[in-house]
């Protein structure tokens, strides 16, 4: 009976320490792939890409939950985590990071992050794309 | 007897040798599949080369820029890119400092087909060549710029047919590969 007893015990431990291993090997994987710089190149090529398909006057609203919620973990105001420089997109999720990549459609570009009744970021940011005004000189 | 063979079992040299094994082997699967960045040229310059294409027709009809009474228009080939609202700016980062675009549009009246009656270009023409090497499945080819050849039928005001072709062509090795 205590031989048997003993096995169990050592299966037991054995099992779980397997269980903890591929536990920390998935959030390992997960936390890789929702990485501030896996995320804000994603994001940063995904928004020229919408941005070079679309035509003056589009209004355009992006999902951007995860991007929000790793943004606010880092002490990143959502607001200011998508920027339009010039004909680049800049994306930035945590301090001393962010990814840009430009877009060839020669249009002026708008980015705002949507906020509920409660003023708070929904986590969707909004694109609007205008014609460019031309300064005569 | 029974506890040390079970203290062996979970401890044993052989036991830490497979959990480093695997998990070198996840980390390395990990960094092959997140390590290199997203290659998104080939959607590019599919975008490009339908942006190209909107600004030469629409509904079918080529606009009446692209010709004068002589039949075409040879300057439209220099306010094409400005027209269409292109900017081949690019951002930081790229380490040659020269224009990652590059397309080219030939008209074909439909009795020759081989020879393109007007064309004309924009952009860096030193990608163009890199479009017509045969890419295999090989790493150093990865590294060329991504071309779309676009192909369509269109007509003039005064109902000439025409096979419209245009070649985009997009470089950015730089933010699409792991160089």
């Amino acid at each position: 009976m205590k031989k048997r007893g003993t096995i169990l015990v050592e299966n037991i431990v054995f099992i779980i320490l397997n269980i903890i291993f591929l536990s920390v090997l998935v959030l390992f994987l997960v936390k890789q792939g929702s990485g501030a710089i896996v995320l804000e190149q994603t994001y940063s090529k995904q928004i020229t890409m919408i941005i070079d398909s679309a035509k003056p006057e589009m209004e355009i609203k992006l999902d951007m939950e995860k991007g929000k919620k790793l943004a606010e973990d880092k002490g990143i105001d959502f607001g200011s985590a998508v920027k339009i420089i010039d004909n680049a997109v800049k994306v930035r999720l945590s301090e001393g990071s962010g990814y840009s990549y430009s877009f060839f459609n020669d249009v002026r570009v708008s980015a705002s992050a949507a906020k509920d009744e409660k003023g708070k970021y929904t986590g969707v940011y909004v694109f609007k794309v205008n014609e460019k005004i031309l300064q005569n000189e | 007897m029974n506890n040390k063979r079970g203290t062996d079992k979970i401890l044993s040299i052989y036991w830490f040798v497979v959990l480093t094994l695997v998990a070198g082997g996840i980390f390395a699967m990990v960094y092959v599949f997140y390590g290199p960045p997203y290659d998104v040229r080939d959607i590019e310059s599919e975008i490009f080369a339908e942006r190209i294409a909107d600004c030469i027709s629409k509904q079918g009809i080529i606009d009446s820029n692209f010709f004068t009474k002589d039949g075409f228009n040879k300057d439209i080939g220099n306010t094409f890119t400005q027209r269409c609202n292109f900017n081949f700016n690019v951002e930081e980062g790229y380490t040659k400092d020269e224009i990652q675009y590059f397309y080219k549009v030939e008209f074909y009246i439909l009795k020759d087909l081989t020879n393109p009656s007007f064309s004309f270009f924009d952009g860096n023409s030193n990608w163009e060549s890199e479009c017509f090497i045969q890419k295999k499945n090989d790493k150093n080819y990865v590294r060329l710029a991504k071309c779309t050849e676009k192909r369509f039928y269109a007509l003039s005001e005064d109902g000439n047919q025409y096979l419209i072709k245009i070649l985009s062509v997009i470089g950015k090795s730089e933010k699409n590969v792991k160089q």
